[in-house]
C-alpha cells in the first residue's frame, strides 16, 4: 500500500491487490462496486431518443432486469463489430500479456485496481471473445483464458469499460500498438445494443442531436451567451464586438466545445476567441460566423459507438455547406480533434463540394494537412498568424502567470498536434516551464475525467485517476512556482479546478486562446488595458492607482 | 520395437503434420483478419504531425507520428525489427509519483527475439545442401566463444532472456496477474526445445549426418529409414517432438503477434487524416436532424437571430 500527500498530514491510500490470472476471469459485480466508481444508469428520455432499449434499473441492485435474449444480441454485436473493424479483431488475437502498457494507465496508478490495467481491461472483453469465437477458448475454457458470458460478466463490463477516459497512453507503449481505447469503445458498443450505458455522456449526446451542442442550448441561448462574452469584453477592453451567428457566405465556420459557452475557465478562452477574430475582421477584413445548428465542436458520440459520432459530426459539415463557407476552424477541445482529425471526414465521406481549399486568408498559408477535411486546429491558425506577424502582441501582459503546458491526449496521441500550442503559448508569454518528460507529449496524463467520465458521481475515480497529472503539477509548481496550467481541452478546463482543489495545487487552469486574448493587442482599443480577461489586474496595472 | 516406429513417426510424418497446420492455421488467421474491413484510420501519434512549415518536426517525429508512406514503413520496420514502442517503457514509481525509464524489458525481449532468429537460421544448414555461404558465416559470428564444441552465443542467450522473460511473469505480482497458462505454455515449450538443443549439442551428442538426413528428407519429400533414426540419440526425437508441437500450437497462440503486429492500425497507417481521407466501405448514411428540420424546430429563435442581421452586440 502506498500513500500520497494531498496536503499535510492527509494522505490518499492507493492499495494493489494482485491474486491470480483466476481472478482475471472472476468477474467484478455490484457487491463490489465501490461509490465514487460507478456510473448511473442512462436516462429514458435519452435512450428513447437515441433508439437505445431502454429498462428501469440499479447498478447497485442484484438483478440488472437484462432485456430479454440480452445474450444473443450482445454477441451478435460482438460478432458483427468483429466484421466491421479489422483492429478490433487483430486486438483480440495478438495481445502477449507482457505488462508494457499495466502502469501506463493512471486509473491503474491511482487505484491500484488491477482490473484497470489496460491488459485486463482488454481481458474483459477478450475473455468472451476466446470463449465463442475461438476454438482453444470453446474447448479449454478458463485454461484458454475464456470465460462464458454471464449477468456478472456484463456487471464488470459495465463497471471496467467506463473507467477508462480513451486517452490511448497505453497504446503508445504497446509493442503491437493494441489500442485500449477502441476495444473499450466497441465493448462500450455492445454494451450499449443491450441498454447498459453510464448517464452522463448519454445526456449530451441526445441533447447535440436535437439542439446542436452537447449542452442543450437553444439557439437565442447560444446567442445570449456569445453576446454575454462580448459584453465581458467591452467591460475589459472597451471594444464593441460584433458576433456573427449563421451568417451566410462568410469565410470560415468556427465551431468550438459547448462547455466555452458557460463554463469556467473556458469562458475566458472563448473571450480570446472573440477578440482574436474581431482584431482580424478590422485589420483584414477577415470573416467568419458561428453556427447554431452546429454548435458544437466536440462529440460525445465517438465516447459510445461509431453510428454515434456519426450523427453529431455530421452536422459541422452539413451547416459549412448551407452557411456557404470555405473551410472549417475548430477551437479548443480534447476528444473533438481525435473527431475531426481522424474520424469526421471518414464518417461523413465526402466533405461537401462547396468547401474550398484551407488557406489562411490573411497570410495565404494553405494548411496542406487539412487539405481534404478542410478543418484547421485553432493553434495551427493562431501559430501561422504569429509567424507571419499579423497580430500585434503584449507578452508582458502575461507575466503574472507562470505557465505550464498540458498536452490534452487526444491532440496529442491521435493527432500529433505538440510543437503548434507550445509555438502559440511561447508567442504570448514570457514564463513557460514544462512539466517532466515522462508526463507530456506522447506520454502525457490524462485529466481523469475524458472519455465520458466527467460526472459526479466518479468523482474519486476522476480524483484517484488524475493523480500522475496532478504530481506533475505540483513539481512543476513547487520548482518554478508555476500558477497557471494551460491547456487545449474543455474537460480538461472543467476537470482541473477539480483535480488541484482536492490535491490542493494553488494553480489555474486556463485555455491557450485566454493567453492570446490577454496579449493581443486590439487596433480599435482606446484605453490602455488593465485587467485580464479574468478582471483581474494587469501586472504593473491597477495596483498603482 | 515401437519405439523404431516412433522415432520413424516423429522424423517422417510429424514434422509434416506440424506444418500443414501452421501453415493453415496461420493463413486461416491473416485472411480471417484481412476479411474485416479498416472502418478508421487510427494512428497512435507519438511525434509532432506534418504541419506549417516552420513547426520544428525531427526525424523522430516523422517515424513516430509519420505523414508519408515512406515515413509509415520506417515507424513499421522500426517496431518490427527493434520494438520501438517498447524501447518507450518507463516504470512509474507509486511512492514517489514519478516514471522513470525502464528498459529491461525492451532488452531481453530483443534478445530472445533475435536469439530465436538467429537459431533458427543456423538450423538451415541441416536443410540445406551444399549450404549456402551466409548460413556458414552465421555460424561462425555466433561461435566465437572458444570451447569445443565452439559454444553458441544465442543458444545460451535465448535460454537466458526466456527464463528473465519468464521470471518476471513468475516473481513480479504484476505480471504474475496477468498471466494465463497459456503464456506458460509456450515460454516452457520454447524452454524445453532450447534445453534439449543445448544438451543435444554440448553433452548428448548426436550423429549429425543422420540428423542431416533426416532434415533433408523431410524437405525433399523423401522419408528416411529406420536404419537412419536408429543412428540418432532420443534426445533429437524429443527436440524435434517439442518443434513440432509448438509449430502446430502458434497459430492458436498469442504468438501471432509476428504476424498480426502488420495488421496494426495503430501502427501501419499514416498520421495525414486531414490531408487524405480513409473511406470506409460500411459508413453508414446520417441518421439525424437536418438544417431544415432543425430550423422548424427552432423557428422563433432562428428567425430573431436572422432579424437581428446574424449577429449578436454587447448592450453598452
Amino acid at each position: 500500500m502506498v500513500e500520497v500527500e494531498r496536503k499535510n498530514g492527509e494522505y490518499v491510500k492507493i492499495e494493489q491487490r494482485f491474486t491470480s490470472w483466476r481472478d482475471l476471469l472472476k468477474p467484478v459485480t455490484e457487491k463490489d462496486f465501490k461509490p465514487g466508481f460507478y456510473h448511473y444508469p442512462i436516462l429514458k428520455r435519452d435512450a428513447e431518443e437515441l433508439g437505445i432499449p431502454y429498462r428501469d434499473w440499479d447498478p447497485l441492485e442484484p438483478d440488472w432486469h437484462l432485456p430479454e435474449g440480452w445474450k444473443e444480441t450482445f454477441l451478435n454485436k460482438f460478432k458483427e463489430l468483429l466484421e466491421k473493424h479489422r483492429q478490433f479483431k487483430v486486438f483480440m488475437d495478438i495481445c502477449v500479456r507482457c505488462g508494457a502498457c499495466a502502469d501506463k494507465c493512471h486509473y491503474y496508478l491511482g487505484t491500484g485496481d488491477p482490473k484497470n490495467m489496460p491488459v485486463a481491461r482488454a481481458e474483459l472483453l477478450r475473455s468472451i471473445y476466446r470463449r465463442y469465437f475461438t476454438k482453444a477458448g470453446k474447448i479449454f475454457g478458463k485454461w484458454a483464458g475464456a470465460r462464458d458470458l454471464t449477468e456478472d460478466v456484463i456487471k464488470e463490463l459495465y463497471y471496467y469499460l467506463y473507467q477508462c477516459s480513451l486517452c490511448r497512453r497505453c497504446s503508445a507503449f504497446c509493442p503491437y500498438g493494441i489500442d485500449t481505447a477502441d476495444i473499450v469503445w466497441r465493448g462500450r458498443e455492445m454494451l450499449q445494443s443491450i441498454g447498459t450505458v453510464q448517464r452522463f455522456s448519454y445526456i449530451s449526446i441526445a441533447a447535440c442531436a436535437r439542439t446542436g451542442n452537447h449542452l442543450g442550448l437553444l439557439p437565442g441561448g447560444m446567442a445570449a451567451s456569445l453576446r454575454n462574452a462580448a459584453e465581458d469584453i467591452y467591460d475589459i477592453t472597451g471594444v464593441e464586438i460584433e458576433v456573427p451567428i449563421n451568417k451566410k457566405g462568410a469565410d470560415i465556420l468556427f465551431v468550438a466545445p459547448s462547455g466555452d459557452y458557460f463554463a469556467t475557465p473556458h469562458w475566458y478562452a472563448l473571450m480570446g476567441y472573440l477578440m482574436l477574430f474581431h482584431e482580424l475582421e478590422e485589420r483584414y477584413g477577415f470573416t467568419y460566423t458561428w453556427s447554431t445548428y452546429a454548435g458544437e465542436g466536440g462529440n460525445f458520440g465517438t465516447f459510445a459507438s461509431y453510428e454515434l459520432a456519426q450523427k453529431l459530426s455530421h452536422k459541422i459539415y452539413e451547416a459549412a455547406e448551407k452557411l456557404g463557407v470555405k473551410w472549417i476552424l475548430g477551437g479548443e477541445c480534447g476528444h473533438m480533434w481525435r473527431d475531426k482529425h481522424q474520424f469526421m471526414a471518414t464518417m461523413n465521406y465526402p466533405p461537401p463540394k462547396t468547401l474550398e481549399d484551407p488557406v489562411n486568408p490573411i497570410t495565404g498559408t494553405y494548411f496542406e494537412n487539412a487539405a481534404e477535411a478542410k478543418i484547421v486546429h485553432i493553434a495551427e491558425f493562431v501559430a501561422d498568424l504569429i509567424e507571419h506577424k499579423k497580430i500585434k502582441l503584449d507578452k508582458s501582459r502575461n507575466d503574472h502567470w507562470k505557465v505550464t503546458f498540458h498536452d490534452s491526449c487526444n491532440p496529442a496521441r491521435g493527432m500529433g498536434l505538440y510543437e503548434e500550442p507550445r509555438y502559440v503559448i511561447k508567442n504570448v508569454c514570457n514564463y513557460f516551464y514544462e512539466m517532466p518528460e515522462h508526463t507530456i507529449r506522447e506520454k502525457t496524463y490524462c485529466c481523469g475525467s475524458g472519455g465520458g467520465l466527467l460526472t459526479d458521481e466518479v468523482m474519486e475515480l476522476r480524483m484517484r485517476g488524475g493523480m500522475p497529472r496532478a504530481m506533475a503539477v505540483r513539481h512543476v509548481h513547487r520548482k518554478y512556482g508555476v500558477n497557471f496550467l494551460c491547456t487545449i481541452c474543455a474537460i480538461d478546463k472543467a476537470a482541473f479546478p477539480h483535480l488541484f482543489e482536492f490535491w490542493k495545487i494553488p494553480v489555474e487552469v486556463g485555455g491557450m486562446m485566454e493567453l492570446v486574448g490577454n496579449a493581443l493587442i486590439l487596433s480599435d482599443e482606446e484605453q490602455e488595458r488593465e485587467l485580464d480577461l479574468r478582471g483581474d489586474p494587469l501586472p504593473g496595472k491597477g495596483g498603482e492607482e | 520395437m515401437s519405439l523404431v516406429y516412433l522415432k520413424l513417426f516423429v522424423a517422417d510424418v510429424l514434422p509434416y503434420i506440424a506444418g500443414v497446420i501452421f501453415i493453415i492455421g496461420t493463413l486461416n488467421r491473416i485472411i480471417n483478419w484481412a476479411k474485416s474491413p479498416v472502418a478508421l484510420k487510427i494512428p497512435t501519434t507519438c511525434g509532432q504531425q506534418k504541419t506549417l512549415p516552420f513547426i520544428r518536426r525531427t526525424w523522430e517525429d516523422r517515424l513516430d507520428s509519420p505523414y508519408t508512406m515512406l515515413e509509415t514503413i520506417g515507424r513499421m520496420i522500426l517496431e518490427v525489427f527493434l520494438f520501438r514502442s517498447l524501447f518507450r517503457n518507463t516504470r512509474y514509481w507509486l511512492d514517489k509519483q514519478r516514471g522513470v525509464d525502464t528498459r529491461w524489458l525492451w532488452l531481453f525481449a530483443l534478445a530472445f527475439h533475435y536469439s530465436l532468429l538467429i537459431i533458427v537460421l543456423r538450423h538451415l544448414r541441416f536443410f540445406t545442401n551444399p549450404i549456402p555461404g551466409f548460413l556458414s558465416w552465421i555460424n561462425v559470428l555466433d561461435g566465437q566463444v572458444a570451447v569445443v564444441p565452439s559454444l553458441y552465443v544465442t543458444g545460451i542467450l535465448a535460454l537466458v532472456a526466456l527464463f528473465w522473460l519468464w521470471a518476471r511473469r513468475i516473481l513480479c505480482s504484476r505480471e504474475r496477474n496477468i498471466s494465463y497458462p497459456a503464456d506458460h505454455l509456450i515460454l516452457a515449450l520454447v524452454a524445453g526445445i532450447l534445453i534439449t538443443g543445448n544438451l543435444m549439442r554440448y553433452i548428448f551428442k548426436v550423429d549429425l549426418y543422420a540428423v542431416k538426413e533426416v532434415a533433408l528428407g523431410i524437405v525433399s519429400f523423401h522419408p528416411v529409414s529406420a536404419a537412419v533414426v536408429n543412428q540418432i540419440g532420443w534426445i533429437f526425437f524429443i527436440h524435434l517432438t517439442l518443434v513440432c508441437v509448438t509449430i502446430a500450437y502458434l497459430p492458436f497462440s498469442k504468438v501471432m503477434h509476428f504476424a498480426g503486429v502488420f495488421f496494426s492500425s495503430t501502427r501501419n497507417m499514416p498520421n495525414d487524416n486531414r490531408a487524405h481521407i480513409h473511406i470506409n466501405p460500411w459508413n453508414p448514411p446520417y441518421h439525424g436532424i437536418t438544417w431544415e428540420e432543425y430550423y422548424e424546430m427552432y423557428k422563433d429563435q432562428l428567425d430573431e437571430i436572422a432579424e437581428n442581421g446574424y449577429k449578436v452586440k454587447p448592450e453598452v
